[in-house]
């Protein structure tokens, strides 16, 4: 695609706030080395590479390229930048252009169901990237109002779909429909735990495989982002039998989806208050947060719970 | 020949009596009712006994609106009497339905509850230390009082109920369309929600909902805070039931400039009400100041009366604490 623009892209990008700073990218790679998503899910991401094409006016090259689609501004690259450029900033200022020039964003986004959708706008004060956004619309010859999701902003946490009370918003995979079933272990080793991990907490391929190493009455389910957790999801545990929930999820300031580890911490925290109000014991469901520098803590936590959830069982 | 009308009973057991009020709330409406069906049943307005149920052929009352929770002996000696004697048993109001005003003493056990009302309420001078007893000897016999039960249990959990009305109570245009369909016979498969909606209160509410980045940073009660008419409640830090109640109600409360109560139950797809509202609420408070979560969260004043304010006998949490019901 030709543009008939006089400024070079590196002045475009320059001309949206957050995009100043990108000439101060002397390319030393330390935002690579911090970022999860070159680590765990696109070796082709790269924000140092990114801001390169910007200078070297690599206009469609930079619009194609997943970096300009798959940030989510989690800015675990900010505080090691040794230019203090807030790379998320920029990449996004890309992204605003990438969109104007025709671009659309190629990951698996949410999309509402207007048969379910209440119009409630729960969805747009929850996204952490002002995705949803209510509509009004002719129905019939009634006015009637539901959201609509700008797809190239939503970066599929989840938190939206968790916070719907009618299961109208959702992406394949982490629909209520997808989850729910999960939650089932048929081991008759007690106790029985299910552990609802965030995809972006455990940082290393050993935490990840310490997941796998424990036997079938520990059940561990996927979740794009603990601000994907349904307090519901967890009583419907309890009520099937399970002994215990552990929800986890980025340390406060990592979050990769920004704040859906608050959004846990409160949703959990509430949840808790309600335990405790109708005095059940305190300890079957737990959140807890694991931070860039805890390696091998996921074995720690699970531990813990399953040894709690002994004692819990033993004061039955 | 003049065709049998339709039988009717009503019927109140752990309830305020509100939902009485609201079929004597169709005023006029009532006289097309009295010609339409033989109310045989209804000790609120009219003089009848159980024996006069007793004496029915087993379902011969058509038709059964069953409004309060299950608290005592008699809410369920009655209940189980018209379950054998009614063709459809409808609970009737949030107490039948989901245990209602008088679930909220499930957060108590029976001892510490009647300890507070007979021992240490504010309001007693002071206490004799009496106790509702089931048997009593006076001068003249023995009289007997319905012995009040570990729990409040909704309808369903103790006898098979065929449509549930939701409703704090029923509002009365519901409560004359339901009329309506059940005399035409053209109710909707059994096991529904009926005189009510299908999505949630603020599909029918007309205040200016959630914008983006607008979240909640404290928690305040609705005497705290002037509120706008015309915005949503959770924007303006007040807690609202409408985002997790069903539709159906009118709206008088929202009229009124109250927030939804959460009256009219869980919509389809909700199995605990009090948990989603915990999932909606916990997505929407502001997370700028992350230390400051946990004191967000402890501005929420009794939290588990006003999550499960009418649904507490009906939760997966209560289900919990006292093991499920048949």
């Amino acid at each position: 695609m030709e543009t008939n623009t006089s400024k070079n892209f590196a002045d475009e990008v320059r001309a949206i706030p957050g995009g100043e700073h990108v000439e101060m990218c002397y390319s030393c790679g330390t935002c690579v080395s911090k970022c999860m998503i070159q680590q765990k899910v696109e070796p082709d991401y790269n924000p140092r590479r990114l801001l390169r094409m910007v200078m070297m006016d690599m206009r469609e090259e930079a619009f194609a390229s997943p970096t300009t689609w798959m940030c989510s501004a989690c800015d675990l690259c900010y505080s090691g930048c040794p230019q203090e450029i807030h790379i998320s900033s920029v990449i996004a200022a890309v992204k605003q252009l990438a969109i104007q020039n025709g671009y659309t964003s190629p990951l698996d986004t949410v999309a509402v169901k207007e048969e379910k959708c209440s119009g409630c706008g729960i969805c747009v004060m929850a996204c952490p990237y002002e995705a949803p956004h209510l509509i009004e619309k002719d129905v019939d010859g009634v006015m009637d109002r539901f959201a609509e999701v700008d797809v190239n902003r939503c970066m599929g946490c989840g938190t939206c779909v968790a916070a719907c009370p009618m299961g109208a918003i959702a992406r394949e995979g982490v629909a209520n429909e997808d989850i729910v079933p999960q939650i089932a272990i048929k081991s008759k080793t007690t106790p029985s735990l299910v552990v609802f991990i965030c995809d972006w907490c455990l940082r290393v391929e050993e935490d990840e495989s310490i997941l796998e190493s424990y036997p079938d009455n520990v059940r561990v389910i996927h979740i794009p982002c603990s601000g994907r957790i349904d307090p519901q999801m967890a009583v419907m545990a309890l009520a099937s039998g399970i002994d215990g929930v552990l929800v986890c999820g980025c340390a406060p300031g990592e979050c990769h989806f920004k704040r859906g580890t608050y959004v846990s911490q409160c949703k959990i925290g509430l949840l808790d208050k309600l335990i405790q109000q109708v005095e059940l014991p305190e300890q079957r469901v737990k959140f807890v947060q694991i931070g860039t520098q805890d390696r091998g803590r996921i074995r720690l936590e699970i531990d813990n719970m399953l040894s709690s959830l002994e004692i819990v069982k033993e004061v039955a | 020949m003049m065709a049998t009308k339709p039988k009717l009973a009503f019927y109140w057991a752990a309830s305020c009596g509100g939902c009485e009020i609201t079929i004597t709330e169709l005023g006029m409406r009532l006289i097309d009712v009295g010609d339409l069906v033989d109310i045989v049943f209804w000790p609120a307005a009219m003089d009848f006994k159980y024996e006069d149920v007793e004496k029915l052929a087993d379902k011969e009352i058509d038709i059964c609106f069953f409004n309060g929770g299950i608290r005592n002996s008699e809410n369920e000696k009655v209940a189980r009497l018209l379950r054998d004697k009614s063709k459809i048993l409808v609970a009737f109001g949030s107490c039948s339905h989901l245990g209602g005003i008088p679930g909220l003493a499930n957060l108590y056990d029976l001892e510490n509850m009647l300890e507070r009302v007979y021992d240490t309420a504010p309001s007693l001078d002071e206490s004799r230390g009496t106790r509702p007893q089931p048997v009593n000897k006076v001068p003249e016999g023995e009289i007997e009082l319905p012995a009040l039960q570990p729990r409040v249990r909704t309808l369903a959990q103790t006898v098979e109920v065929d449509y549930f009305m939701p409703g704090c109570p029923p509002v009365v245009d519901q409560v004359w369309a339901v009329f309506q369909a059940a005399l035409a016979g053209k109710l909707p498969p059994k096991g529904s929600v009926i005189g009510a909606g299908e999505k949630t209160v603020c599909d029918v509410c007309t205040r200016e909902k959630g914008m983006s980045g607008v979240r909640i940073t404290e928690f305040k009660r609705p005497h705290e805070v002037e509120l706008d008419p015309n915005i949503c409640f959770l924007r303006q830090g007040v807690i609202c039931y409408g985002p997790v109640t069903r539709s159906g109600c009118n709206t008088p409360c929202l009229d009124g400039n109250m927030p939804c109560r959460g009256c009219y139950g869980p919509p389809e797809g909700v199995l605990d009400q009090g948990a989603k509202l915990a999932s909606a609420l916990g997505a929407i408070i502001d997370t700028d100041e992350p230390e400051k979560l946990q004191q967000i969260l402890d501005s929420i004043v009794d939290p588990a009366g006003l999550c499960y304010r009418f649904g507490m006998a009906h939760s997966i949490l209560n289900e919990l604490k006292y093991g499920k019901e048949s």
